[in-house]
């Protein structure tokens, strides 16, 4: 995506410990019904990172998003993007990839992109069509706006919703598994572009159950139980176990066992 | 920029349905394969047909416009793009436009062609203005429309919204003087049949269609059928947010 139209790149975030949150929660707690998913969760997410949620199906990650994405509302605690709650009044600076790739299955890729781009009240015509163009570039599917979803693999459906999460160049980006299924070479690519969009000022969070992911990541919680069990650097979590050659995921079976936090 | 989203939201609607061609083709196959076996079923009861022809004209505009939008919006949700939808700017009130307009289109001309074909190939007789009729019948369509947005806004799946068909249509067949004339109903059913907005159409085409009377004769029904219509989007607009 290129700076000319990204919000978060020329903003002039700056990186410094002391600056706001870009994405954030405080004593979360969500639950479907009598089933907790989140208690009393706690998250910090610094402008121009990736902050990767890591954890096994079913320890909340969809939630968390879904909550940081408006769909959901706490039951207690607080939510903010941006420093505000997520509603209305934020949903332009914030792009969303749901885990399941919803898209219209009937139209192009163009007229997917399109579509959401026109929701996302993307400038005019020329300046949508340029930022569609833009979208497309990125993940490499410029040469094919015109074949309708139906008739795409896999892995180009899911790139077409990236797409379309970061058309409208949204500051915070929440991507649920936008990695899964994906070949290696698409995962290196997809993490090639996040990289680039960090460098200039956007803030990712993304979950994940792959430990390929985690190594990307600026930092990372491992999500269990409805709580970060542990935050850090992928370094920092690696640490824990003691171990020099310890990969990522040794770590996170270690703090799982002894349920240790860092 | 609201208008924009509106239109952006009807002309993708619109776009969806035209390339689903079997679909299409059964949207306006089905009501005339239902046309014709009623015009075969009462060949030999002409006086009856047109008796119960502005009664089942009214049914099927409702129940095949219904089942048109209730299940297409289902799909928006279902596929997730609804969900999609609400984390982008656009606010419920465009969705709901959107979709009706959408909608309306294909739904009107559906209706159009009941009417024709009732009218004009199985050849019911009839004494009023066939535009007027068809002012009738656009607005129950746009009754059905948001019918079928407000019941898919409580189903979680297409087999739900099949059920709401006995729950929210089959009263009105039973009660709204398709049947038997509301007057003829037993005394406890007549106040809830005049309740039913089914009752207001087809007592305003029965109205035109054999009494020959005009659009200004059954305003008071057609104002009853288009508040239902405005009430049940407004409802819609508060129930849309289920996800």
């Amino acid at each position: 995506m290129g700076t000319d139209h990204h919000k978060g790149g020329v903003g002039g975030i700056m990186r410094g410990p002391e600056q706001r949150p870009a994405v954030e929660a405080r004593r979360l707690s969500f639950a479907f019904g009598k089933r907790a998913v989140l208690r009393d969760l706690a998250i910090s997410v610094q402008p121009g990172t990736v902050f990767g949620m890591l954890g096994a199906n079913g320890s909340g990650k969809t939630t968390l998003v879904r909550l940081f994405a408006g769909l959901l509302k706490p039951d207690s605690g607080d939510v903010r993007i941006l420093g505000n709650a997520p509603g209305p009044g934020l949903s332009d600076r914030i792009g969303y990839m749901p885990q399941f790739n919803a898209l219209y299955g009937s139209l192009t890729v163009r007229e997917n992109v399109d579509f959401f781009a026109r929701m996302y009240g993307v400038g005019d015509r020329l300046a949508r069509a340029a930022a569609i163009d833009s979208a497309l570039e990125l993940v490499d599917l410029a040469d094919r706006g015109r074949d309708r979803i139906t008739s795409l693999s896999g892995g180009m459906v899911q790139r077409v919703s990236l797409a379309i999460a970061l058309v409208h160049a949204p500051p915070v980006l929440l991507l649920d598994e936008p990695t899964v299924g994906l070949d290696p070479e698409l995962r290196a690519t997809f993490w090639g572009h996040f990289g680039r969009m960090t460098a200039e000022g956007t803030t990712i969070l993304i979950s994940s159950h792959t430990m390929d992911d985690a190594a990307h990541c600026d930092r990372l919680g491992f999500l269990r139980d409805g709580r970060f069990i542990a935050e850090g650097t992928p370094d920092e979590l690696r640490a824990t176990t003691g171990a020099a050659s310890a990969s990522l995921e040794d770590a996170f079976l270690y703090l799982v066992r002894t349920g240790a936090s860092s | 920029m609201t208008f924009d989203r509106t239109v952006s939201i009807a002309t993708r609607v619109m776009r969806e349905i035209v390339r689903d061609r079997r679909s299409l083709a059964l949207i306006f196959l089905a009501p005339l394969l239902v046309m014709a076996l009623v015009g075969f079923s009462f060949s030999e009861k002409q006086d009856t047909l047109d008796r119960v022809a502005p009664a089942l004209i009214s049914v099927f505009t409702l129940l095949f416009t219904f089942v048109l939008t209730g299940i297409s919006f289902l799909r928006e949700r279902s596929q997730g793009t609804l969900e999609r939808l609400y984390v982008t700017p656009v606010g419920r009130g465009d969705v709901l436009i959107g979709y009706l307009l959408g909608f309306l289109i294909f739904a009107a001309l559906q209706s159009l062609l009941i009417l024709l074909f009732t009218v004009f190939v199985v050849d019911v007789n009839y004494q009023g203005d066939v535009r007027q009729m068809f002012v009738v019948l656009i607005v129950l369509t746009v009754f059905g429309v948001n019918l079928g947005i407000f019941a898919s806004t409580f189903a979680r799946n297409e087999f739900q919204v099949v059920q709401f068909i006995p729950l929210l249509i089959a009263p009105q067949i039973f009660l709204s003087g398709v049947l038997m004339p509301v007057e003829e109903l037993p005394s406890y059913f007549q106040n809830p049949a005049e309740i039913l907005p089914l009752t207001h159409a087809v007592r305003a085409l029965r109205d035109i269609m054999l009494r020959g009377e005009s659009l200004g004769d059954v305003v008071s029904e057609l104002g009853v059928l288009a508040a239902y219509a405005v009430g049940l989007l407004a409802v819609a607009a508060t129930t849309v947010r289920r996800t």
